[in-house]
């Protein structure tokens, strides 16, 4: 069963159409991989499905049952962690999850139960009387990942709950989005880290302009590919470098430069290395290596959208 | 039960904001102290009660009437008011429209209307007082010589002689409001009405720190959210407003009378008007638009409402203005009702706050409602 069903789902502001004619299901017990560059209408999906923003047109399915028409029960299956921050500075840690468990009906001991098991949960056990303003942005990211959770949605969306942390959150959470999986929940995912998504997620979309360009499992995003190649070359002194002049070459789909690498993405089926490596004889740079990746997700991203996940 | 949550849970945010008891507490007591101190000598032990001028029309035919009235204005007169029989073809209501009377009154068999100028309220309300008590005591009188002529003329005589009429209704000395006694009165109904600077924030805060999101993806209608946070915001400012209240009579001294429950219910009013007022705003204003206008609006309110200086005798255009700060209202209608006893002065005022705060909420309630988010 599909926890999560979207059928031509579009909205507009004003005449800019940000999610145009979606088509999208989610399977029961999926950790689902939402990517998109910046604007491609991510939160904007995530916000209808939250009941945030009104749908333009189309529908969205919790559990087989319409959110608009049984909104009630839509409501009670999700949680929600915003992609920004949404908790009171000046409400203790437990205030805060208690105050948001408390608008899905929960009280008295059963609220203070799951209240604790969501802080705990996150980690923030021995912090219930602290303030976020005395918290780490980590912290913080956790807090709301808390008040997401005590209500034990079906749904859990999670959008970009990662974003400006440490390391050690991070593992921290993406751990916590695996163990609440495990104990039944199902996830969607946003992100613009694409390491996190790949390894966490078992099914991920590609949307851009708000559209769903590409589904499915890594390996099946992946084998979408077969028809680019990707090259790194290792450079030194690249002062002269023309990536331009690289651009013109035949089969070349993009080049960028990043960290003394040069990145050709590349039709597949056109041998062009002999090119590439005489136009860098030719501007004097100085190779210290070449290699052939193997197809990641970057790549796919970059192949389908034509443009870099973070810019 | 959303409802309570919500808006104890906004009551326990206001409470632990420092800003709360900056503003709401500490603010206004200290202008009280300040303004009521330095002031002091402006007041010439308070406000004084001003000339009080009538102006009559006499056409009563009934000589036992004519006396009474006779012996009335005598009394009246030994207390300080003028009075000036009208001469013939005199427009009354004019001559006090234009200010130059205190208040009008006509006697004839019928008994006796009165028309008071809207401006120097306690003065025409002095009066007015007097009169009441004198048809009241005609009444009486008139009554009783139905059935005794000899107690109908001790009545009369009672009453003449010993001034009661005056006695009953005039200003004692006590009550006169000191500097303190009017900035207490002042500086609580400007707080009551800066709840809607606190009401402004109510949704925006929500919108701005995004938790408006966790409330629109909760399983709350928005009408409960809105109600919440209303109730939560009025009680806060309230009961900051019931503290000021409460410090000034007893750390200052200040007069509030001898209704107290009375001023609350007015006060409460007030603070209702004001968070209803901010809620309003932002949402006819876009943005920060609605704070600007509203900053404006509180501090031209203020001064009108003579949070500053009191404002008295004021006439015309200024007149007209003054009466659109609804700290006026409060203000003279708290002063009436300390002052002379006049209750039924809180009520009209208390009903039009409660009207205008009946609609601004409506009208936040069906804006809510079309509107996508908050
Ligand atoms: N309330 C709004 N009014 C007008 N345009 C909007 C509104 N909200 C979003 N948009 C536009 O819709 C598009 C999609 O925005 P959205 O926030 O869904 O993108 P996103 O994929 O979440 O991006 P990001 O990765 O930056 O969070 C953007 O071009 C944005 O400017
Ligand atoms: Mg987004």
């Amino acid at each position: 069963m599909n926890v999560l069903e979207i059928r031509n789902l579009t909205k507009k502001f004003g005449d800019f159409i940000a999610v145009d004619n979606m088509n999208l299901s989610v399977r029961e017990g999926e950790i689902f991989g939402f990517l998109g560059a910046n604007g491609a209408g991510k939160s904007t999906t995530i916000n209808m499905i939250s009941s945030l923003l009104r749908i333009t047109k189309g529908e969205i399915e919790l559990l087989g049952r319409n959110i608009v028409k049984e909104s009630k029960f839509a409501k009670m299956n999700i949680g929600i962690v915003p992609q920004d921050l949404a908790i009171y500075e000046e409400m203790s840690a437990y205030e805060n999850v208690s105050f948001f468990a408390g608008l899905y009906g929960l009280r008295g001991s059963l609220l203070k139960e799951r209240t604790v098991e969501a802080l705990d949960f996150v980690g923030l056990g021995d912090k219930h009387k602290a303030l976020p303003k005395s918290f780490s942005g980590g912290m913080k990211r956790r807090l709301n990942i808390a008040c997401a959770i005590a209500h034990r949605p079906k749904l859990i969306i999670m959008d970009e709950p990662t974003v400006g942390i440490d390391p050690q959150s991070r593992n921290y959470i993406l751990n916590s989005v695996r163990m609440l999986n495990r104990m039944g929940c199902s996830i969607i995912y946003t992100s613009h880290y694409m390491e996190e998504v790949e390894e966490i997620c078992t099914r991920i979309a590609i949307v851009d302009h708000g559209k769903i360009i590409a589904e499915g499992t890594k390996e099946q995003l992946k084998s979408i590919i077969t028809d680019t190649k990707e090259i790194w070359i290792g450079v030194k002194k690249e002062d002269a470098l023309d990536l331009e002049a690289l651009k013109r070459i035949s089969g070349i789909i993009s080049v960028r430069l990043e960290e003394q690498t040069i990145k050709i993405v590349s039709k597949a089926e056109i041998n062009n290395l002999n090119w590439i490596i005489q136009q860098l004889i030719k501007d004097q740079v100085e190779i210290s290596s070449v290699e052939e990746q193997a197809p990641n997700l970057e790549t796919v991203f970059l192949t389908l959208t034509g443009r870099n996940l973070r810019d | 039960m959303n409802v309570l949550s919500i808006a104890i849970f906004e009551i326990k945010g206001h409470f632990r904001d420092k800003r709360t008891f900056v503003f709401m507490l500490a603010f206004p007591i200290v202008l009280i102290l300040i303004l009521g101190t330095a002031l002091t000598n402006a007041f010439h032990n308070g406000i004084s009660v001003g000339d009080m001028k009538l102006l009559y029309q006499n056409s009563a035919s009934n000589p036992q009437l004519q006396t009474y009235w006779n012996g009335f204005a005598n009394a009246i007169a030994g207390q300080g008011v003028e009075l000036t029989p009208a001469s013939p073809g005199t427009d009354g209501r004019e001559a006090v429209k234009d200010n130059r009377y205190t208040a009008y009154a006509e006697i004839d068999d019928s008994g006796i209307r009165f028309y008071g100028s809207g401006r120097e309220t306690i003065e025409s309300n002095v009066i007015q007082g007097m009169l009441t008590a004198f048809a009241d005591k005609y009444n009486l009188a008139a009554a009783a010589a139905k059935i005794s002529p000899e107690a109908a003329q001790a009545i009369v005589v009672n009453a003449v002689a010993g001034g009661s009429f005056i006695r009953e209704t005039s200003l004692d000395p006590d009550r006169k409001p000191g500097s303190i006694d009017y900035y207490a009165i002042a500086e609580s109904t400007m707080i009551a009405f800066y709840a809607c600077m606190s009401a402004s924030n109510l949704i925006r805060a929500e919108v701005r720190r995004k938790t408006a999101l966790r409330l629109a993806a909760a399983p709350v209608s928005k009408l409960e959210i809105f109600a919440g946070k209303v109730i939560g915001c009025t009680f806060t400012n309230f009961l900051c407003i019931v503290a000021v209240v409460l410090f000034s009579k007893y750390a200052f001294n200040a007069n509030w009378g001898d209704h107290l429950g009375i001023v609350f219910l007015l006060l409460f009013t007030v603070v209702l008007l004001a968070v209803s007022f901010g809620l309003g705003l932002t949402y006819i204003f876009k943005g920060e638009a609605a704070n600007s206008v509203m900053l404006i609006f509180v501090q031209i309110a203020s001064l009108l409402g003579g949070a500053y200086f009191p404002i008295e005798d004021a006439s015309g255009f200024f007149d007209r203005l003054t009466n659109l700060s609804p700290m006026r209202w409060a203000n003279n209608a708290l002063m009436n009702m300390i002052y002379n006893g006049d209750l039924k002065a809180a009520f009209p005022v208390i009903g039009l706050n409660a009207a205008i705060a009946a609609a601004f909420l409506a009208f936040v309630a069906v804006t809510l409602r079309k509107r996508e988010a908050f």
